[in-house]
């Protein structure tokens, strides 16, 4: 018995040592198999932008993204706290700013000393600094390259996205939901008559638009807009930069409703300012009529799930009545500030707040600074409306200990209300001799008076009942007060 | 004693010996990098450009220029009304110079040169060309508010070109002597009723700098009370006095309506923007949710007649 059971325990030991051995050997062998083989071992298997065979045996667990599109669809598939660092460009979402910062124009010793098991680029880099990749791939670090250079490859590199991160369910179920958001917008927007016409200037030099099949030419339609330089020719063979020129906008100038100028880092059009600067601008329709807006290049012209928002905002500034819908809202239910900001958002036809620049993070901010409210996360469904009307001034948050709230849920007073009414319009005291019994009450004596003396309030019983919580409707009736109300078109 | 007498004077001589030494010394091996470098750095050519180096080409004294040196603004008519308009007043009133103008914001530079495709220089290429065109008079008419950052920087690039010229001349920026803070205030309050309105608050917005020139901005606010406006206040965007004093200061004065106007040569961005913007930091929403009647005058400082003529002043004293 007792002989059996050494034999045995030498055999196992004997198997075990054999085992090593064998283990060691066949995962040498595997792992080379699979780099010379391809895809006929490897779990996640594809060819990037850049051409080259991508052969992971499992998700990537430590990824360092330097192109800002990458690291926001990261984010949306849920793969946001793979992300160990980031390029200074990437801040969306606002959780991203806070991944180390690595820069393909500096030393890739500092990408391979950070560990991670996959670095995320784009053609553009590996063209401009081809051995700041060449070092990184030659530490052993696996590069992917990846950019949809047509809107209709934006679906084939989600999947790429999701395919070395493991979160293939989560991008399946985003990209259905991004597909359905636009399919939503053009049936609303293909019902409406007469439609709107547009110019979209992509830079000042020349006054250049975009292409027909560009992101934002494609926006634009998917809007309802009718592009008055629908048939401009790109710049070059592949770019979504075309030329119209200043001429040709000029001699379209009665016709051009809403005139949308591009922002962003690179290829700036006009700002507000700029435009009505420009010599002869000031016959277009579109700024006669004050229906001059500007949108961030990174929700028209960026391949990211943002770009819903994007088409939205083009919607919103070419149908107003339409897109701004607050029917929701006519009702006598006690407002939340989540209600005051979307019928704030919607009703003052506020353009969405997106970050100028990637540098915004870089200094303190003196009022609230975006996406950092601790009570509302960057995928709220009210998010927009909510830092849009905080930014605009309308609404305010609560700063304490160093933290930002929002506080959605509580309610709102008329003494807020007062506020928001009087920051929105342009009153002026009528120095007439109205007493209120209550004025003590508020916080925002003057701007009471001034309110009540312009018939925006009135008075129960001689007194204003600052702390008095208003319904939805109240809010809408106290906005409809003020002149500037909702855009006229 | 004798002895150690003889003791110290020889030792006297031999340290004496020994600077002597050390000094021909010196000499010789100062001659020999000298003769080294100059023999093998070419011989004869090297050393004559040595000398033209050493002896400067001047301009032609009776060659006269107005160099106007700004910061710059890409906004084509504001900068027509401002920069453009005191250019202009310079030109009139020195009709025997030539006129040039510089900026000294590269990426206004650049901007201007991608979008209009018009090239303005920076300093440095203003100095050159002027030094290439035979210029041997010159006068450098800044148009900064203040002795700051930018004044000290333009200085620093125009130095090294002085020795080209026979005769350089700096104009000062616009608040420099006590007097220019009175004619700044006479010249702003001609154009500004407001200032006349005493339940009225006019709140100018300057730039704002960590140079010690900073106290200007306070300076500035000192002397209009001193000419009894004390319903002007003086803040900056990024510097002190900032929002947070000029908050407090009208809360104090209690005034019904607030004017604001910018302390900058330039109406730009940072007036429509950081003081007229519609965003909740701007200038003008923080102090309407403070209850204040607030309305924006966006035009730069360039703007008004009376500093305009400030610039020809200073531009004509820096000739005394």
């Amino acid at each position: 018995m007792k002989s059996l059971k050494f034999n045995f325990i030498m055999l196992l030991i004997l198997f075990g040592i054999f085992g090593l051995f064998i283990g060691c050997d066949s995962s040498g062998d595997n792992i080379n198999k699979e780099i010379s083989g391809g895809s006929l071992t490897s779990k996640i298997s594809f060819t990037d932008d850049d051409g080259n065979e991508i052969n992971l045996d499992k998700p990537a667990e430590r990824i360092i993204s330097l192109y800002s599109a990458h690291t926001e669809n990261l984010y949306y598939i849920g793969a946001g706290e793979k992300i160990i660092g980031r390029h200074k460009t990437c801040t969306y979402p606002p959780d991203a700013v806070f991944a180390e910062v690595f820069d393909y124009n500096g030393d890739p010793e500092k990408v391979i000393s950070a560990n991670p098991d996959l670095v995320i680029i784009r053609p553009f880099i590996r063209k401009k600094a081809p051995d700041f990749v060449k070092v990184i791939e030659s530490s052993g670090i696996k590069v992917v390259s990846l950019y949809p250079d047509k809107f209709n490859k934006f679906d084939d590199y989600i999947k790429k996205l999701a395919m070395i991160t493991g979160t293939e369910e989560n991008a399946e179920r985003l990209l259905l939901k991004f597909h359905k958001e636009l399919d939503d917008i053009k049936s609303i927007t293909s019902e409406i008559s007469p439609k709107q016409t547009l110019f979209f200037e992509s830079t000042e030099t020349n006054v250049r638009t975009v292409t027909s099949d560009s992101m934002a030419g494609i926006a634009i339609e998917t809007a309802g807009g009718i592009n008055i330089a629908k048939d401009a020719e790109p710049l070059e063979e592949g770019s979504s930069i075309a030329d119209f020129g200043e001429e040709k906008v000029l001699m379209n100038a009665d016709k051009i409703d809403v005139y949308i100028s591009q922002r962003g880092s690179m290829n700036s059009g006009a700002s507000k300012q700029g435009i009505s600067e420009r010599a002869g601008f000031n016959i277009i329709k579109a700024l006669k009529n004050g229906r001059f807006f500007t949108i961030n290049e990174k929700i028209i012209s960026s391949p990211t799930f943002r770009y819903t928002k994007g088409v939205r905002e083009i919607a919103r500034y070419l149908y107003p009545e339409v897109m701004n819908d607050l029917s929701e809202y006519k009702n006598d239910n006690i407002a939340t500030r989540r209600d005051f900001a979307n019928i704030i958002f919607r009703y003052k036809n506020i353009p969405l707040f997106v970050p100028s620049s990637s540098s915004y993070y870089e200094t303190e901010k003196k009022g609230h600074t975006f996406g950092l409210f601790s009570d509302i996360n960057w995928n709220d469904n009210d998010f927009d409306a909510i830092e849009t009307s905080v930014l605009a001034g309308y609404v305010e948050g609560v700063k304490d200990n160093g933290k930002e709230y929002f506080y959605p849920g509580n309610n709102v007073t008329r003494d807020e209300l007062a506020q928001t009414v009087f920051v929105m319009g342009d009153f002026s005291s009528k120095n007439k001799e109205v007493e209120i019994q209550d004025i003590e009450d508020s916080q925002h004596k003057n701007i009471v008076r001034i309110l009540v003396e312009n018939g925006v309030f009135e008075l129960k019983d001689g007194k204003f009942e600052p702390d008095r919580k208003v319904s939805c409707m109240e809010i809408i009736k106290a906005f409809e007060k003020i002149d500037i109300g909702r855009q006229v078109w | 004693m004798r002895k150690s007498i003889r003791i110290y004077l020889k030792m006297v001589l031999f340290v004496l010996s020994l600077i002597l030494c050390g000094c021909s010394g010196g000499e010789n091996r100062d001659m020999e990098t000298s003769s080294e470098n100059s023999f093998e750095e070419g011989g004869e050519s090297e050393i004559s450009n040595m000398k033209n180096n050493n002896d400067e080409k001047k301009g032609d004294v009776d060659k006269k220029a107005v160099l106007v040196v700004s910061f710059g603004t890409s906004y084509n008519e504001s900068r027509e009304k401002t920069i453009g308009s005191i250019e202009k007043k310079i030109a009139e009133a020195f009709p025997d110079y030539d006129q040039r103008r510089a900026f000294t914001s590269q990426t206004i530079i650049d901007k201007i040169a991608k979008r209009d495709n018009e090239k303005i220089d920076n300093v440095k290429e203003a100095m050159e060309k002027l030094i290439d065109e035979g210029y041997g008079s010159l006068i450098v008419q800044p148009t900064h508010v203040m002795n700051g950052e930018e004044y000290d920087e333009m200085k620093e690039i125009t130095k090294p070109f002085e020795k080209n010229f026979v005769s350089i001349k700096y104009g000062k920026p616009l608040l420099t002597s006590d007097d220019d803070y009175k004619d700044v205030i006479d010249a702003v309050a001609k154009d500004i009723p407001q200032l006349s309105d005493k339940t009225h608050a006019v709140v100018f917005m300057g730039h704002g700098t960590n140079h010690f020139a900073n106290a200007t901005y306070s300076a500035l606010d000192y002397r209009f009370k001193a000419e009894e406006y004390e319903n002007a206040f003086v803040g900056t965007v990024e510097g002190y006095p900032d929002l947070e004093k000029i908050k407090k200061d009208l809360e104090n004065f209690k005034p019904q309506k607030v004017t604001l106007i910018p302390l900058m040569i330039v109406a730009g961005d940072h007036a429509n923007n950081d003081m007229a913007g519609d965003e909740d930091d701007s200038w003008k929403t923080q102090l309407k949710k403070e209850g204040y009647e607030v309305e924006c005058v966006l035009k730069g400082l360039g703007e008004y007649q009376g500093i305009q003529d400030m610039f020809v002043a200073h531009c004509k004293n820096a000739l005394q």
